[in-house]
């Protein structure tokens, strides 16, 4: 059997199957991301928070865009000089298109790193900081996790003396962080008193756990099935009394509907007890002397007495001061809090001037004092270029929100320069990685700030939990980038196993390459609208 | 007359030579990894048919929490479980409104994207269409395989989380954000909840659903045989077709929701979490907030409503080829059938957002898509009257699968004219999320579209296995059912109008406490219809029994069944009818011609009451119009 125009294309049609295919496949695509640009769309049109215009760098996103159409116009020259024969100049310019691509992908993962480590916080009053977080430090040293990587300072700590865990959802990664961090203050996680349970009907109580036990994962998968087969156990004989109790209640009750009668339906416990075995839903360990344990915001609902972490394991203990700590900060920005005052009818300046960060820290006060300077600057600045309006009297341009709210790192250089706003001078490297905090760090550019656990909002990396831009932007464009990775191996594979193909039937390996190449465009035209939407809108 | 149907199918030293090479590639190769369209077809039907027996049986378990809520679930249902399983999610045997909502999250998707849609479109699709256009196999045969695969791989991540201590997906088939986005949240991995899983699946399912339409669509187009005009397709094709566009088009925007929502799940974005959202377990949600449900909603339902169409048109499909064989009749209007079927697939791109007035989309967005929604319902009108004007005058042999053919149009009948209230915005404002929604729906798809395809399964079983499936064991599945169905669902239309919420675990038990007090509106209406629950229930644990001489039916016939006489057995017309019994590995003997339109039956001036599409004219016959254009050469 011979699946026909495999190569040749069909006479009425004028296609070769893959060709069909592929133009199918990219209808789908346009789908597939018609979607994602359709949220773009909704999300942006709904935001109820500044949106983020241009805060992407527009540089290596506009060099990735020269990269890809470079690399779609080299892969239809090597389309072409397959059709033509020429092995050789196939191979030079499918090579350039697939080095263009990983380019493409360099510096899309250097633009993804960069966004990784940088921290933002949004202050309970909208207030938004971005910077760099200190790692957290013991004696001059950093202190290390159970994985042996460096922490940061920005920890919920708790004096924790009793740790509950719950023997079915204790989450074993957890476990050994506890475990880690005790070992480190040289103090143990130990059962105080024997722990003791029913696992066989009719046998007296039996000791699972002794005292002074230290606490493993081990012995907590060890209960666990001790726990597990007592629930199986029990719920099957609570069962068999349930429907022996409803076998009653009807015949007592003859004519009467279900939910007549079901209140009085109940499980005589007392005669089932015998028969059941011991549960061990949680136990309860000790921690001796008690410890500052520590533990990441998201995984702990924190409270003075009882905190409790996501997998239900109760830590008993004080809360402790939990700063989150700034090492450097490099951008504060009002202009969400100033959205909302608007929002409310209240003034944004007094807003600003009441909210907590530039009450309580002097280089916020001292920059919002330099930022209101640097907006009249820019509003007298419009009013030369651009004149008042005749009728109403008012300037014709204004500050856009963002430089009237917006401190950002090129301000902040701008300003510890001593130079204007708009005339900030920022280093070539700068353009592609952002601040350069070690060489401005004598003139304390980027200042320290610890901020107190009940001002924060929400804190997150540049990653896409911050806002809906950056879900957007990373998802848009990392798909994208798997479309990229995806279409240059199919490529590199032509490139580099495709000689034995192109000596059997050189034109099935050329139409093969016209399909590949016809993805190829797509992943760039994808990219054409991705930049503009992401990066310059 | 049988040996003039396969004139062109025995043994021809002439014309035997290439297609019949010598094909052995082992068991595996042949019948687990096969890349022949008629082996993964099977492949497809087989697995399609044990998720729909699987989704039938969660229903059961809800139905019983529905009729009976304080009563344990009986040994006779609950004996499949482990007591360990038992233990965590029946509480002293009771179905748990937790339980409840994972069965019924997972009875819709297994309903929907594993059982109907492979049954339908990949099943029925994979097997018929390449033989009724003459092709020797899909244009992708390897594709055609991984796209098997990865449905079958995405089917049982979905099931697997019913395993897993998190338990599979709660939020109903349509996962609506925030409540999918916060379901499972407490566990701290978020790739083994079975919320995230569930999203893995349907990416699973969408990428098989993609290869799959792109692999249907170049095959109708380019591999038509000599004489297979487009005006020449069998209806099944034609359907085939819309239906593979719907799904390569309509996939998509949901495969971008799912990656939207599982980046919620899994990186903590908020896509469709907006500001402010505070849960009783969680307080305020630790998120940016910003995002919008009402997004997410918009993106399933566009593709949520083509689906609709996806699970149908293979039913119509079915249908539409069975009538005319076993009225020996050509299907009436065939040609308004193609065009409403095509107009049919555009226009169920813009009725997405009728699934949608609830939320307060705004009355300009409300009136118009309850306008296409109105518009829509013509062309499937048009088609499912030609089906009825088919059968007038014919000479109906009620053949096993015309039983269920006859009886898929009434029934379909009903579902498609119940649907209407619920186009209308103020209707639908009424009837939203009622069992009235839950009536219209099932009416539509188990005796509408199942019926079609039981009817499909009985129709090509003969080409399949060379024999009949047996007439009485098809009587004792097809009048039980058929009663069975209309037991269930005719009472839900009447509970939803009467207010019966379609999530109610315990079947409407809840309102009854306060309805002495006068107050609660619902108690009322719920005290005069609460007691259908149990009829319902055991019309639908009734059905299931029946169902078993289907099953004993579609095993024992394989080989005792009749022997069906020729490769011809229902004297049919279209091409897959030329092949051999079974059809080898690359399907025909001689590659046929195609001669005329699909439906040539009873034709004045000939012995036999149909003329084939491959058998060559011995005389000069006046062609149809279309056919004319594309010279054929003797």
């Amino acid at each position: 059997m011979e699946i026909p125009y495999l190569v040749t294309p069909r006479k009425d049609t004028g296609l070769f199957n893959s060709k069909i295919a592929i133009w199918l496949f990219l209808a789908s695509e346009v789908m597939l991301f018609g979607g994602f640009f359709s949220a773009y769309v909704f999300l942006r049109l709904g935001a109820d928070y500044p949106w983020p215009e241009r805060t992407l760098p527009v540089l290596p996103g506009l060099i990735n865009t020269f990269v890809l159409i470079g690399s779609s116009v080299t892969v239809v020259f090597a389309w072409a000089a397959l059709k033509m024969r020429e092995w050789r100049k196939f191979q030079i310019f499918m090579g350039i298109t697939v080095f263009c691509a990983l380019i493409f992908m360099v510096l899309k993962g250097v633009e993804y790193n960069v966004k990784f480590h940088h921290q933002a916080l949004r202050l309970k009053d909208f207030t938004v900081v971005e910077g760099h977080l200190g790692k957290e430090m013991e004696d001059g040293k950093p202190v290390l996790n159970h994985h042996g990587k460096e922490v940061e300072e920005n920890l919920i700590y708790v004096e924790g003396s009793k740790l509950t865990f719950n023997t079915v959802r204790f989450y074993q990664p957890w476990v050994d962080e506890l475990l880690t961090q005790a070992e480190h203050h040289h103090s143990k996680i130990i059962f105080t008193a024997d722990l003791t349970a029913t696992t066989k009907v009719g046998e007296p109580v039996e000791v699972i756990a002794k005292a002074g036990e230290a606490l493993s994962n081990q012995m907590l998968s060890r209960l666990k099935e001790v726990h597990l087969a007592a629930r199986s156990h029990n719920a099957a004989f609570r069962t068999e009394a349930l429907r022996e109790e409803w076998k009653v209640a009807k015949a007592e009750n003859p004519g009467k509907r279900g939910w007549q009668i079901a209140s009085g339906v109940n499980i005589d416990v007392e005669a089932l007890a015998p028969k059941l075995l011991t549960e061990v839903p949680s136990v309860a360990f000790s921690v001796e002397p008690p410890v500052r344990f520590s533990f990441a915001p998201r995984d702990i609902r924190e409270a003075d007495g009882q905190s409790r972490l996501r997998d239900d394991t109760v830590v008993d203990g004080k809360l402790l001061d939990s700063p989150m700590v700034f090492h450097n900060i490099d951008a504060i920005d009002f202009q969400h809090l100033a959205m909302n005052a608007v929002k409310r009818g209240a003034d944004p300046i007094a807003a600003i001037e009441n909210s907590w960060l530039v009450k309580n820290d002097e280089f916020a006060r001292e920059a919002w004092e330099w930022n209101k300077v640097q907006v009249a600057k820019i509003e007298k600045r419009l009013i030369d270029e651009y004149g008042l309006d005749e009728k109403t009297g008012k300037p014709n341009r204004e500050p856009t929100l963002k430089e009237r709210y917006r401190i950002g790192w090129k301000d902040l250089v701008a300003k510890s320069d001593g130079v204007d706003r708009e005339k900030e001078m920022i280093k070539l490297k700068e353009e592609f990685l952002g601040p350069d905090y070690k060489g401005r760090e004598d003139k304390e550019t980027f200042p320290h700030l610890s901020v107190p656990r009940e001002q924060i909002g929400f804190a997150s990396k540049f990653t896409p939990a911050w806002n809906t831009f950056y879900a957007l932007y990373f998802t848009i464009t990392g798909l994208h980038g798997l479309h990229v990775i995806g279409g240059a191996l199919v490529l590199a594979y032509y490139l580099f196993f495709g000689r034995k193909m192109y000596l059997e039937n050189p034109e099935w390996l050329s139409n093969r390459v016209e399909v590949g190449g016809l993805f190829w465009h797509f992943v760039d035209l994808v990219w054409i609208f991705v930049f503009p939407i992401l990066y310059l809108m | 007359m049988s040996s003039h149907a396969t004139a062109h199918t025995g043994h021809d030293a002439h014309h035997d030579d290439s297609h019949h090479d010598h094909y052995d590639p082992g068991f595996i190769r042949k019948w687990i990894f096969s890349t022949d369209h008629k082996i993964i077809g099977l492949q497809y039907g087989i697995t399609a048919l044990l998720f729909l027996a699987f989704g039938f049986y969660l229903m059961m378990v809800m139905r019983w929490s529905i009729a009976y809520p304080h009563q344990p679930l009986p040994e006779w249902m609950s004996w499949i479980f482990t007591d360990g399983w038992k233990a965590r999610w029946l509480q002293d045997g009771k179905v748990t409104g937790e339980t409840y909502n994972m069965f019924g999250a997972m009875h819709g998707t297994i309903m929907v994207f594993l059982g109907i849609v492979p049954l339908g479109f990949g099943a029925f699709g994979n097997y018929v269409t390449p033989l009724q256009i003459g092709a020797p196999d899909m244009a992708f045969p390897r594709l055609n395989m991984a796209s098997y695969w990865i449905y079958l791989v995405g089917g049982l991540i979905m099931c697997g989380s019913f395993f897993m201590e998190s338990g599979s997906a709660k939020s109903g088939w349509t996962n609506y954000s925030p409540l999918a986005g916060f379901a499972d949240g407490q566990v701290v991995n978020q790739w083994l909840a079975g919320q995230t899983q569930w999203l893995i699946g349907l990416v699973c399912l969408i990428t098989s659903s993609l290869l799959g339409s792109v692999n249907f669509i170049t095959t109708i187009i380019n591999l038509r045989v000599r004489g297979m005009t487009w005006m020449r397709m069998p209806f099944f094709v034609w359907s085939m077709l819309v239906t593979a566009f719907l799904l390569l088009l309509a996939f998509p925007p949901l495969e971008a929701a799912g990656i939207m929502q599982l980046m919620d799940r899994v990186v903590h974005s908020s896509f469709f979490m907006p500001s402010g959202l505070f849960t009783k377990s969680e307080g305020l949600a630790d998120l940016s907030g910003g995002g919008s449900p009402l997004l997410f909603q918009h993106l399933f339902w566009f593709l949520g409503h083509p689906e609709v169409y996806v699970l149908l048109l293979p039913a119509f499909a079915c249908v539409s080829e069975i009538i005319p064989v076993n009225t020996r009749k050509p299907l009436w209007g065939y040609k308004s059938m193609v065009y409403s079927v095509l107009v049919l697939g555009f226009l169920s791109f813009v009725v997405w957002a009728h699934h949608m007035y609830m939320t307060g989309m705004g009355a300009a967005v409300s009136t118009f898509f309850q306008t296409t929604t109105v518009l829509i319902s013509i062309p499937s009108v048009v088609i499912i009257t030609a089906m009825l004007i088919s059968l007038w005058g014919g000479s109906i042999r009620f053949t096993p699968p015309m039983l269920w053919a006859c009886a898929f149009i009434p029934m379909f009948g009903i579902g498609g004219l119940t649907g209407l209230p619920l186009a209308f915005n103020l209707a639908g404002l009424h009837l939203h999320d009622t069992y009235y929604v839950i009536g219209h729906f099932h009416y539509v798809v188990a005796p509408g579209i199942l019926f079609g395809f039981f009817a499909g399964i009985l129709h090509w079983y003969p080409k399949i296995t060379g024999r009949y499936m047996s007439r009485t064991l098809n009587h004792l599945h097809f009048w039980p059912t058929l009663i069975c169905m209309n037991i269930i669902f005719f009472p839900m239309l009447m509970q939803g109008m009467a207010g019966f919420h379609r999530r109610w675990y315990n079947g409407g038990d809840a309102y009854l406490e306060k309805a002495a007090d006068g107050v609660n509106v619902f108690g009322q209406t719920v005290v005069q219809h609460i007691d259908m629950n149990i009829p319902m229930s055991m019309g639908a644990w009734t059905m299931a029994l029946f169902q078993v001489f289907f099953i004993i039916n579609l095993f024992t016939s394989w080989k005792w069944g009749k022997k069906a006489n020729s490769d011809n057995p229902w004297n049919a017309t279209t091409l897959e009818w030329a092949t051999p019994t079974p059809p080898g590995h690359g399907n025909f003997l001689k590659e046929p011609v195609t001669y005329r339109g699909p439906y040539e039956y009873s034709r004045p001036g000939h012995d036999a009451d149909f003329l084939p599409q491959w058998i060559e004219p011995k005389h000069l016959e006046p062609e149809d119009a279309p056919a004319t254009k594309e010279k054929v050469s003797h």
